[in-house]
């Protein structure tokens, strides 16, 4: 279905039936990419969820947006649709803009965070080593073809781990995402949530969420062992099953 | 040996599909049967003009390479001084490269492409194009239009009501109350976007500010249709000029709450729907029964109103004519015209009989037969009207 909020036309889904559930997929993916987890979600639940901006069919915004705007941006679609969540989870990226939007007054009964973003600057080591790879090969990759360029760019951030290109037209907003941090706003936090990891996560290691974990007061962390960072298409079952004790 | 032309891409929603109808459906078979030389002539988003064989490899636009060649190629200019002839820089010495083109075959959908305006570039060239005419292609594409001009030649539609975007600023009250004269659930479309983009089921009043937002969001035009109860979707490929051949009437298999959105024809492969014993059909445009499961008199019925609408839209060609049936009342309404069909719709036309290779063929025979009966049309004569001013 579509809505248009705050001039963008947003693609969103609504199934099931019962207490409310809010869900936001991470950086790069889109509802599509989560359906499974949706549908499992769905036999016990209202479960409403909605393509970030820039991905899936919503529309990308005009200019480059911060975690403040997608927050702000999460507000105004529940309201349009008078949409009162009982529960948010947030995946990934979709994770710190859920405590983002919490932080600025979203309500909201319980929160659960798969694997969430948002907490940066603690390997500030590697970030800088990253950024002297990524700079001395743009300047050694300049002569070549801007085809070969591309992939070498491609290949080179993949192997980083850094998500920059999984979706070039928003890299400026990837930038600024990536550089906001989320501690503050999770200390704000007073509902009860649910933090879920992968052991093997590399993208959001587990200290992300033992880091969340201390900031928000009413929280508690599990751990999900030989599974990385896709938890919602990799631990569909577990995940839904540990959700559905939590929100009840 | 003739030189065919396929135009494709464009300024459209659906860009993409355009560039899987032109290479798939129209490129491909026109190579297997041979003895033409095609030009692949592809319309960026931007509205730039490309013309280069490599244009007739999808991969080019799978793989992103497309961005590359726009960097480097040159646009293409065009003359239409009796003729359509395609002129690009050869990048050699300064010298241009020049491609006289016999028949065109455009292979857009949507905006700017489907909707008459290529047309009229290739009627002011006259060259020969494969598929409906300016005036046809104009009223396919404005739903609007398609009502009205089906409704003067008596054919039903369901109940339906249209306005301006600029209606819903100047009179909200008025135009609602206009609408609130249907019954619900309704669907409200934005009146000029193919391949249901757009479009909104609204079951309830208070549903209905949004769905209008989302229409307005993408058209100045706005139709808006009462649902059809005990619903059976069927749709009708068309292929002829004065004498149109229909071909299998086909049923797609959605679900009752559901309707043909875009996802589902052309993101999804059609994974929606489906029946159990039926002889489904898995083609382009997801899981549909092909002849559609009707009885013969009112099957027979929504052939011929497929043809009404083929007649009364003036379309050549190609086309495809979609109706809705009330089971019960066994009433036949015409939904809407596509004169386009994605994929020429060719799942359908392999059916009733006809291959790819056949199906390009004919049509390339058809629109040299309308382009000659046209030059025998008195366009221009003679008159005394200067000299007496």
């Amino acid at each position: 279905m579509q809505v248009v909020v705050d001039s963008l036309l947003t693609n969103y889904t609504r199934s099931g039936s019962g207490k409310t559930v809010v869900v936001l997929h991470g950086w790069g993916d889109n509802i599509a990419g989560i359906a499974p987890f949706l549908k499992e979600l769905s036999a016990k639940y209202d479960v409403v969820a909605m393509d970030v901006p820039g991905f899936g069919g919503t529309q990308a915004p005009a200019t480059s947006w911060g975690l403040d705007d997608y927050a702000h941006f999460l507000q105004s679609f529940l309201t349009k649709l008078n949409i009162k969540p009982y529960v948010i989870i947030g995946h990934s990226n979709g994770g710190a803009i859920a405590i983002r939007a919490l932080a600025h007054g979203l309500k909201t009964n319980k929160l659960v965070l798969l694997a969430s973003a948002g907490v940066r600057g603690d390997n500030k080591r590697s970030v800088a080593v990253s950024k002297v790879i990524t700079k001395v090969g743009k300047v050694l990759a300049k002569p070549l073809p801007k085809k070969t360029q591309r992939r070498l760019r491609s290949s080179v951030y993949s192997t980083l781990g850094s998500d920059m290109l999984v979706a070039e037209h928003m890299q400026e907003t990837f930038k600024r995402i990536v550089a906001d941090d989320v501690r503050e706003d999770a200390r704000t936090i007073s509902q009860p949530t649910l933090l879920i990891y992968g052991q093997n996560d590399t993208s959001t290691p587990i200290q992300i969420g033992m880091t969340l974990q201390a900031a928000i007061a009413t929280s508690k962390l599990e751990i999900i062992p030989d599974v990385g960072h896709m938890l919602p298409t990799d631990a569909t079952d577990t995940i839904t099953k540990m959700i559905m004790e939590f929100v009840g | 040996m003739k030189t065919i032309a396929v135009i494709f891409g464009g300024r459209s929603t659906e860009h993409d599909v355009s560039i899987v109808t032109a290479i798939a459906s129209i490129i491909k078979p026109l190579e297997v049967r041979g003895g033409y030389n095609i030009e692949p002539v592809y319309i960026a988003k931007d509205g730039a003009w490309y013309w280069d064989k490599k244009l007739k490899n999808i991969a080019t636009f799978q793989s992103g390479e497309i961005e590359d060649f726009m960097r480097k190629a040159p646009r293409v200019q065009l003359s239409i001084d009796d003729g359509l002839t395609l002129i690009k820089s050869s990048q050699f010495a300064g010298r241009k490269q020049y491609q006289k083109i016999d028949i065109v075959f455009p292979a857009m959908h949507g905006t700017h492409g489907e909707d008459g305006e290529l047309m009229g570039l290739l009627e002011m060239a006259n060259v020969p194009y494969i598929g409906c005419g300016v005036a046809a292609s104009a009223i396919a594409m404005d739903k609007v239009l398609a009502k009205q001009v089906t409704t003067s030649a008596g054919i039903a539609s369901t109940p339906w009501v249209w306005f301006n975007a600029v209606d819903l600023e100047r009179d909200l009250q008025g135009t609602l109350a206009k609408i609130e004269t249907l019954k619900y659930p309704l669907f409200v479309k934005p009146a000029h976007l193919g391949s249901s983009i757009g479009i909104t089921k609204v079951d309830a009043k208070e549903q209905l500010m949004n769905a209008l937002e989302v229409a307005t969001h993408y058209d100045d035009r706005v139709i808006v249709e009462q649902a059809v109860n005990n619903l059976v979707e069927v749709t009708l490929p068309i292929l002829g000029n004065d004498d149109p051949t229909p071909a299998m009437l086909e049923q797609p298999l959605l679900k009752s709450e559901d309707f043909f959105d875009f996802e589902t024809k052309y993101m999804q492969g059609g994974k929606k729907g489906g029946k159990k014993g039926g002889s489904s059909k898995h083609g382009s445009q997801g899981y549909s029964q092909i002849p559609a499961d009707l009885p013969k008199d009112l099957y027979d019925d929504a052939v011929q109103t497929g043809l009404a609408v083929y007649h009364a839209t003036g379309c050549a060609g190609i086309a495809r004519v979609d109706m809705l049936i009330d089971s019960k009342t066994k009433k036949v309404m015409f939904n809407e015209i596509n004169p386009m069909p994605g994929g020429l719709y060719s799942h359908n036309w392999n059916k009733a009989g006809i291959s790819n290779v056949d199906l390009v063929e004919k049509l390339v025979q058809l629109a040299e037969e309308r382009w000659k009966k046209s030059q025998k049309i008195t366009t221009a004569f003679s008159t005394s009207y200067l000299k007496q001013f």
